[in-house]
């Protein structure tokens, strides 16, 4: 995947995580279209790439939420670090490993995201990652399957992962 | 300790992008309210203000698609509604019409009126009989006028307990004792039949020649015989037809028979009773809002 076409994707996730997302949640959750492209970041374009793209989208969907201006970039950033490492010393074309990398990844944004915000409740924290957490994370495994074989089917190496020959 | 760093960050460049990122978010989660504020302004300008746009259409479509559908079923409903109160509006001025007529007779006229609906006019081209909905279980009895507002319909042939059947003035047998309500002259009208049994009109038999009779006359039961009362409307002279020894009188009654939904049976004259005539003054000006009370007292109501 070119670096421009990964920016693309970026801003397609953001468009997707502010407008779609809440109108196609299930029982409160919602997918991570971000966690999903930085994923498909990590497939094509490294560690670097993905975590600078995970910063700043982080900071873009922060401005929403002035008073924790940075929170999301940091859970984005770090994410996208241990997806796309992860990625690195795996077979990457493999579905199962994708999945299991985008589900690990919500669950860890979430994680990173919810001791911050609440400052380390591990009541709430608990109950919102039982809660939402794993539902949105498995939505978002999902959504990634179904991309997954439409990528498949196009012949789309950046998203599938498959290697060139 | 910065030369450790230094060497760490050359070997590992994605461990250093992410240490970056990690200091300059959380120097981000530490910058002062204001400064949060106006870094957050700043960056939602350019950016996500289109993606904001985006949002906000795509909700409004959405919105709109669903407000579209609520319309939709609101303007079936209201059409639903409004045939219904179209309805319901001319049975309604069918009812103000029949409770006009009932106010109309005068006191010393009034009749016990019973209301029927009719449900089955059987015959073919010509109208025999006209079944209405009371029977004898009301006090209906063979012999009994039936009347609409417009004038007389017939008369009860024969009752069952819950139905009756009327024999009407196109019927065969019918024969009225009908007077001329400005010159007073009587006779006696029956309803007259063309070669193929087709209604041609009615005709008012043993008229005395150059009787003062012209078409345009009223013409109305005269009380003789003893069926009908006297001064029910019968319909109006259409044409004369001058004899040696009698008149023929043509005569278009007033009832369109084949069109009547609702009929009064007169039962017979009611006493005057105060409490009956304050029940009927309480019913009608309920029924007939806009039309003031002193109306009704003038039609002779106590």
């Amino acid at each position: 995947m070119k670096i421009r076409a990964f920016a693309v994707l970026c801003a397609v996730a953001l468009v997707l995580d502010t407008a779609l997302a809440p109108e196609i949640e299930i029982l409160g959750a919602r997918p991570d279209f971000l966690v999903l492209a930085l994923v498909y970041g990590g497939l094509g374009l490294g560690v670097s790439v993905p975590v600078i793209a995970g910063f700043l989208m982080g900071l873009m969907t922060d401005s929403e939420l002035p008073e924790y201006l940075g929170l999301n970039a940091l859970a984005l950033s770090v994410t996208a670090f241990a997806a796309a490492s992860l990625l690195d010393r795996l077979v990457k074309s493999h579905i199962l490993v994708q999945c299991s990398v985008i589900f690990g990844a919500i669950l860890l944004r979430d994680t990173i995201f919810y001791t911050v915000y609440y400052r380390g409740s591990i009541g709430i924290f608990g109950h919102l990652l039982l809660r939402y957490s794993l539902i949105g994370a498995g939505y978002t495994v999902a959504i990634g399957l179904i991309i997954h074989f439409i990528a498949r089917l196009a012949n789309w190496r950046a998203i599938t992962g498959a290697p060139r020959r | 300790m910065l030369s450790l760093l230094i060497r760490l960050f050359r070997g590992n460049r994605d461990f250093a992008t992410l240490v970056i990122c990690v200091v300059l978010s959380a120097i981000a989660l530490s910058l002062p309210p204001a400064a949060k504020t106006v870094v957050s302004s700043i960056m939602s300008v350019p950016i996500l203000r289109p993606v904001k746009r985006i949002a906000v259409a795509a909700d409004g479509l959405t919105r709109i698609r669903s407000e579209n559908a609520r319309l939709r079923s609101l303007v079936m409903k209201l059409v639903e509604e409004r045939a219904n109160l179209v309805s319901l509006g001319h049975e309604n001025d069918r009812l103000r019409e029949l409770t006009s007529f009932i106010v109309g007779f005068a006191e010393e006229e009034r009749f016990d009126l019973l209301p029927a609906t009719v449900i089955g006019m059987p015959g073919g081209r010509i109208i025999e009989g006209i079944e209405i909905d009371a029977g004898a279980a009301s006090g209906i009895e063979p012999g009994m006028p039936v009347i609409v507002p417009d004038g007389l319909v017939g008369k009860i042939s024969r009752t069952l307990e819950t139905r009756s059947l009327v024999e009407p003035l196109t019927s065969a047998s019918s024969a009225v004792a009908v007077t001329i309500e400005r010159s007073r002259v009587r006779g006696i009208i029956r309803p007259r039949y063309g070669g193929s049994a087709e209604l041609l009109d009615w005709q008012m038999d043993y008229v005395p020649a150059r009787s003062d009779i012209c078409a345009g006359d009223r013409v109305i039961t005269s009380g003789l015989g003893g069926v009908y009362p006297a001064g029910l409307i019968v319909g109006d002279v259409t044409a004369v037809d001058e004899g040696p020894l009698t008149m023929t009188i043509h005569v278009s009654i007033a009832v369109s028979l084949s069109t009547i939904e609702q009929v009064f049976v007169l039962r017979g004259l009611v006493a005057p009773s105060p409490e009956r005539d304050a029940m009927m003054q309480m019913l009608l000006r309920e029924l007939l809002a806009e039309d003031a009370p002193s109306d009704l007292s003038d039609r002779g109501t106590p």
